[in-house]
């Protein structure tokens, strides 16, 4: 099974993504600013906020129970563990054998499941509104998530993390014309999942667009922080995952000093260009009417179908 | 070096059909043309490798005219003859199927195309086994526009859909060798587009509408 | 001990009748089923993991033998029907003395223990004839109790449409019986399974597509699904829950025992059609049974819409299986089969307490109307919880069982990509859009139940004073609660047992191993190990816990008003309500429902139309099955039975003239024959 040394390596994978999630956060919200023509917060600001909420005395809604209480705690809780499924600064993670992709999947699904039912909780409309729109793009993007790992996986032959990562890190991207597929349909997913523009905006609190931020509503002090925290994770661990699959260069296979410290800084050069990609994006695109969000993903789901086509014929 | 060249063959063919898919699933005209004008910079590149690989260099003739008259002239006189146009006629509001319907169809059609393709005896052909299938997509993607489409708008550029397709088509089977006939074609398309640009610019003048499907008033009865 | 285990269920029954209504009547009905099913649950370990147990009785019936053969397949459909009776049975003690008061429980307990009795036979008989027989009876009395409330004009009509479905089904079944009777000159399953192999084609075909179309009309395939939700709803919830999470399976199991016996499938590509068949009925069931469930109002029938899905993802394992075993991939037919199967087992045990809670919502509140619950978190605070726990599963979520179940339902699918045929492989990864679209949707449907039942402000009077439920039915919904939460950490165990059950090529893990299937290359293709993931889990909440408590230090929690954006008076007819939710879902599957909506608005003064003094909006969804499919069937149905009814013109001439007439033919058929 797994030895001492597998075991902290990949705690401290995990612990990597924990700590660096909140930078990422940071780098999206200053690149934001700046292609916005403002000078914007330093990028260590959402640590600032974290720490300050942390110590902040929390109000709860009186017509709340233990579920909005508990929801924050499971969140962070199932999103800090898919964490630990996810190789950062080597090709691996030693807890590959114990969960796959789909686990990740799955345990997204769990922290969404309990943010739906806090937002219903507090009886209050927008709540209400939040996990109504959520149920509907959750419900679609799951699928479309499902079907980028399906091309992935008959790729790489595996949906053990460890298995992709390794066999991408050691092949040539051109033979796989597929993954350009699985690649655009991952990237919609991903914005979905973490609530970028076109589907959400995480900056504002307006009544007609927010989906995310309309369940985190009632929250505050403790609660807010690990809200927002594991918002942050969620977001680097998908990062994380488009990188690994798809731009898999300089990852290295066993474990050094050197190596490390390769991957590591390849693996933040990587996702700070991604993060700052994607804050780029989102400055130039509207948000999207609701109804027309499956349309995109449908986009989504279509370039898996016609991946998995490449792929077998 | 025989694998680069295959992969990047591959890799090129991907991305013509998401440029194809680019006017599946959208809709308005701008963005269209931008999504065709892509396509075909992307068929001036296809054609570019073809020509590599087989050596005839005629067929670098051919992708420095689809650079030139499809990617540059053709969504140009469109934009200036549209440009008068209100906005009303250049955004598809009602087609036949959705938009995330007809989306997931021609994933489908993109599938029967592969499909249909490998029955044919041309998979010992490597230029052949990997574009056809896209040539063929790209042809039933610009039939879906044509048919799921009621502006007359669209069905232009449904039209121009199926001629890169048809292009892509007689490029991988006969490599090239009539030059002669594609540039007339191309002459041939561009005058085309010309042509019904100015009729529907009539058409919208005098019919305040570009719904073909006004065209069910001729029938006499 | 078979013996005693028939005899209990009988016993239930008679003592049910003996008994009259009195306090103590309720434990005369069910504590013998309980014992019963505690036994059948050792009794089919033991058949599990030891030898088969048959017993024969010549001629009870002239010609036909009881026989009784109880092989690992059985069993392990007996270990299910085992679990779920004993905590229902225990669930029915507090949750029939409802009953009691208004009406006599003495016909509900013999039926129901009837109801057991028979699925127990079902499964365990090995003649085609007793098979039958016992399935009419299980049939009949389930008929029984789904309407034994029967005030209702309502349940009378829903238990017609059962009896006539379930009847559909019969005829089918034994057709294929039939079939396989004019192979072989015999009823019994041994003979049939002895030759099936050397069957013609033609007849394994026939075989199965009857046994399909039979089966599947008990186990709710779409379309033949139409009883299921009307049936279910309507039958008292501790028999809804013995509907949905055994009865049905018993068309599953009749599946299985058709495929891999009866119909003798072969390892050749030419049966892989009855796995597509499978797969695509299968896709079908699952996501139209979770779109109508994500919309349902009724509670009840928004989780019989929910089982209709099941079958579905159980079908797809169950068809993948077969696709595998028709290519001789012996190792991925036996995953198919091991993920088919255990879901089977999980949807029993999560469906059978989401039934159980939502039968205890129906006693407390009297009411199974999404639009006027709410609140019952606070009130009954150990069904709400108990529910959460089969929310969760259902929704296929970590760490529960059916998290598991469709893990492996989807790394089935995946190895699709080794079956040597192009087609089926992008066929059948294409079928993973549904199933996955399914999943997702699961989840959206039992965010919308719980949060509607349990979470936010009571939505009408109903749902204001009421409390919780006796203890027995508490400890029915915990011990399903549970099993969920047992198998969900510990896979291993529910795996190795079904792999000894159908006697798979399969080494069974450890209870603490990881499952972990291999690809081409030898390299783990993934790997699920259910307890480490707890163990992390739980070694997560701890360390987060800890981390914010160091860094947090010690904070304050107050109370306040929920954010009212400063008007006040927020109350709960300013909630989202149970239609409004799915709202968004309905817009985007028009097609499906054909969502109509009405408002009638009444303006203070005609010339300013947005200060209004009242709107009445209506909104509804139509069921596209019922209006185009089953309404033209029946009306046409009904036309041509208008024209028989000419035959029936009341003389009492005409009537013997018939017989006259029909002894002419078959004295002519004789004689022609012989000739």
């Amino acid at each position: 099974m797994l030895s001492i040394s597998d075991v902290v390596i990949g705690i401290l994978q995990a612990a990597v993504i924990m700590a660096l999630s909140p930078l990422v956060t940071g780098i999206m919200r200053k690149t934001k600013a700046r292609t916005q023509k403002r000078a914007g917060a330093g990028v260590l600001q959402p640590y600032y906020d974290i720490a300050k909420l942390l110590r902040k005395d929390e109000v709860v809604s009186d017509q709340s129970s233990w579920i909005f209480r508990v929801s924050p705690w499971i969140n962070f809780v199932a999103i800090g563990t898919a964490a630990f499924f996810i190789p950062v600064f080597l090709a691996y993670s030693p807890f590959g054998l114990a969960g796959d992709l789909l686990l990740v999947i799955g345990l997204f699904a769990l922290a969404r499941f309990f943010t739906m039912l806090a937002g219903l909780d507090v009886s209050s409309s927008f709540g209400g509104l939040g996990s109504s729109r959520e149920m509907m793009l959750s419900s679609l993007l799951e699928p479309a998530a499902f079907l980028a790992v399906f091309v992935v996986a008959v790729t790489y032959g595996g949906t053990n993390i460890s298995t992709i990562t390794e066999a991408a890190s050691g092949s040539a991207l051109l033979p796989h014309p597929q993954l350009i597929f699985a690649a655009i349909a991952m990237f919609v997913v991903m914005l979905g999942e973490t609530g970028r523009l076109p589907f959400d905006n995480p900056a504002t609190h307006l009544e007609l667009t927010m989906v995310h931020e309309a369940m985190a509503l009632e929250y505050s002090g403790k609660s807010l922080a690990l809200v927002e925290w594991s918002q942050s994770i969620k977001q680097l661990i998908l990062f994380a995952l488009i990188v690994d699959m798809f731009v898999p260069w300089a990852i290295p296979q066993y474990p050094g000093p050197m190596a490390v410290g390769l991957g590591l800084s390849a693996f933040v050069v990587k996702v700070a260009v991604l993060a700052a990609g994607v804050a780029f994006l989102e400055s130039s695109v509207a948000k999207w009417r609701l109804f027309r969000l499956p349309d995109l993903v449908s986009v989504a789901i279509a370039s898996s179908m016609i991946g998995l086509v490449f792929y077998y014929l | 070096m025989e694998q680069i060249q295959a992969g990047l063959m591959e890799i090129s063919g991907a991305v013509l059909l998401i440029a194809t898919f680019g006017v599946i699933a959208r809709r308005g005209f701008t963005d269209w043309l931008d999504a065709y004008r892509l396509q075909s910079v992307v068929l001036a590149g296809v054609a570019a490798i073809t020509a590599y690989v087989t050596g005839i260099w005629e067929i670098y003739i051919a992708a420095i005219l689809t650079l030139g008259i499809k990617s540059i002239a053709i969504p140009k006189v469109l934009a200036h003859v549209t440009g008068r146009l209100g906005m009303e006629y250049k955004t598809e509001t009602n087609p036949y199927l959705s938009l995330r319907a007809s989306i997931m169809v021609s994933a489908l059609l993109v599938a029967l195309a592969y499909f249909l393709v490998q029955q044919l005896p041309f998979r010992t052909d490597t230029v052949a086994g990997i574009y056809l299938p896209v040539s063929l997509a790209q042809f039933f993607l610009g039939l879906l526009a044509l048919v799921n489409r009621r502006t007359a708008l669209s069905q232009v550029v449904g039209l121009l859909v199926i001629e890169n397709g048809l292009f892509l088509f007689t490029l991988s089977l006969t490599h090239g060798v009539s030059l002669i006939i594609e540039m007339g074609i191309f002459a041939d398309i561009l005058v085309g587009i010309v042509i019904s640009s100015i009729l529907l610019f009539r058409m919208s003048r005098t019919f305040d509408s570009l719904d073909v499907g006004n065209l069910e008033n001729l029938r006499d009865d | 001990m078979f013996e005693a285990i028939v005899l209990l269920f009988l016993g239930g029954a008679v003592l049910a009748l003996a008994s009259g209504n009195r306090r103590f009547s309720v434990y005369a009905i069910y504590l013998p089923p309980m014992a019963g099913s505690a036994l059948a649950v050792l009794f089919s370990v033991a058949v599990i993991t030891g030898r088969p147990f048959s017993w024969a009785a010549q001629g009870v019936v002239p010609f036909f033998h009881l026989e009784i053969f109880v092989d690992g397949i059985s069993a392990f459909f007996m270990l299910m029907i085992g679990i779920i009776t004993f905590a229902v049975s225990l669930y029915s003690i507090g949750y029939s003395r409802e009953y009691q008061e208004a009406r006599r429980v003495q016909a509900f307990g013999f039926l129901f223990n009837v109801f057991v009795a028979s699925m127990f036979l079902v499964v365990s008989s090995n003649n085609g004839f007793f098979f039958l027989v016992f399935w009419e009876l299980m049939s009949l009395a389930s008929f029984f109790l789904v309407i034994y409330n029967h005030e209702r004009e309502e349940n009378i009509r829903s238990g017609m449409t059962y009896l006539v479905m379930t009847h559909i089904g019969t005829a089918f079944i034994f057709v294929s019986f039939l079939i396989g009777y004019l192979q072989t000159g015999s009823l019994s399953f041994d003979s049939m399974r002895g030759s099936s192999t050397s069957f013609p084609f033609l007849a394994k075909n026939l075989i199965f597509v009857f046994a399909f179309v039979g089966f599947g009309t008990k186990a709710g395939i779409v379309p033949l699904h139409t009883w299921l939700p009307r049936a279910h709803p309507a039958a008292p919830s501790n028999v809804s829950a013995l509907m949905s999470a055994v009865m049905i399976k018993m068309g599953i199991y009749g599946l299985v025992r058709t495929l891999f016996g009866l119909a003798g499938l072969g390892a050749s590509p030419e049966y892989a059609w009855w796995g597509v068949l499978l797969i695509v009925a299968g896709s079908a069931s699952a996501l139209v049974g979770v779109l109508y469930a994500v919309v349902e109002r009724d509670i009840k029938r928004a989780l019989a819409y929910s089982s209709i899905e099941n079958t579905g993802i159980i079908l797809i394992g169950l068809g993948l299986s077969v696709v595998f075993a028709s290519y001789h991939l012996v190792a991925l037919s036996a995953l198919a089969l091991v993920a088919s199967m255990m879901h089977a087992v999980n949807h029993s045990f999560f469906k059978g307490l989401l039934f159980m809670g939502a039968g205890s919502v129906v006693h407390a509140t009297r009411t199974g109307d999404l639009e006027r619950l709410g609140g019952l978190v606070r009130l009954m605070p150990w069904t709400s919880l108990l529910f959460l726990v089969g929310a969760v599963s259902i929704s296929g979520l970590p760490p529960s069982n059916g998290f598991v179940s469709e893990w492996l339902v989807l790394q089935a699918l995946l190895s699709s990509s080794q079956i040597p045929s192009t087609i089926l492989q992008i066929s059948i990864a294409f079928a993973s859009l549904p199933l996955a679209l399914t999943i997702g949707m699961a989840a959206a449907t039992f965010v919308r139940l719980f949060a509607m039942t349990f979470l936010s402000k009571a939505r009408s009077k109903l749902a204001l004073n009421v409390g919780e439920v006796p203890r027995t039915m508490i400890a029915g919904m915990a011990i399903l609660a549970s099993a969920c939460l047992f198998l969900g950490i510990l896979p291993s165990l529910g795996i190795s047992l079904s792999a000894s059950a159908f006697h798979l090529q399969y080494i069974p893990p450890g209870p603490f191993d990881a499952v972990s299937l291999q690809n081409a290359s030898g390299r783990s293709f993934a790997g699920l190990s259910m307890p480490v993931v707890a163990i992390m889990l739980s070694c997560m909440a701890l360390a987060s816990l800890g981390f914010v408590r160091v860094m947090g230090g010690r904070t304050s929690r107050t109370a306040g008003g929920t954010w009212d954006c400063g008007f006040g008076g927020l109350d709960e007819r300013m909630e989202y309500t149970a239609t409004s939710l799915s709202q968004p879902i309905r817009a985007v599957f028009k097609t499906l429902f054909r969502p109509h909506s009405e408002s009638d608005r009444e303006p203070y003064e005609q010339a300013n139309p947005y200060l209004v003094r009242s709107v009445r909006f209506n909104s509804s969804t139509r069921n596209i099955f019922e209006e185009n499919l089953y309404n033209p069937l029946v009306s046409s149905t009904l036309l041509v039975l208008d024209k028989m009814r000419k035959i029936q013109t009341g003389k009492i001439n005409s009537y013997l003239l018939y017989i006259m007439i029909t002894i002419i033919l078959l004295l002519l058929f004789v004689r022609l024959s012989h000739a």
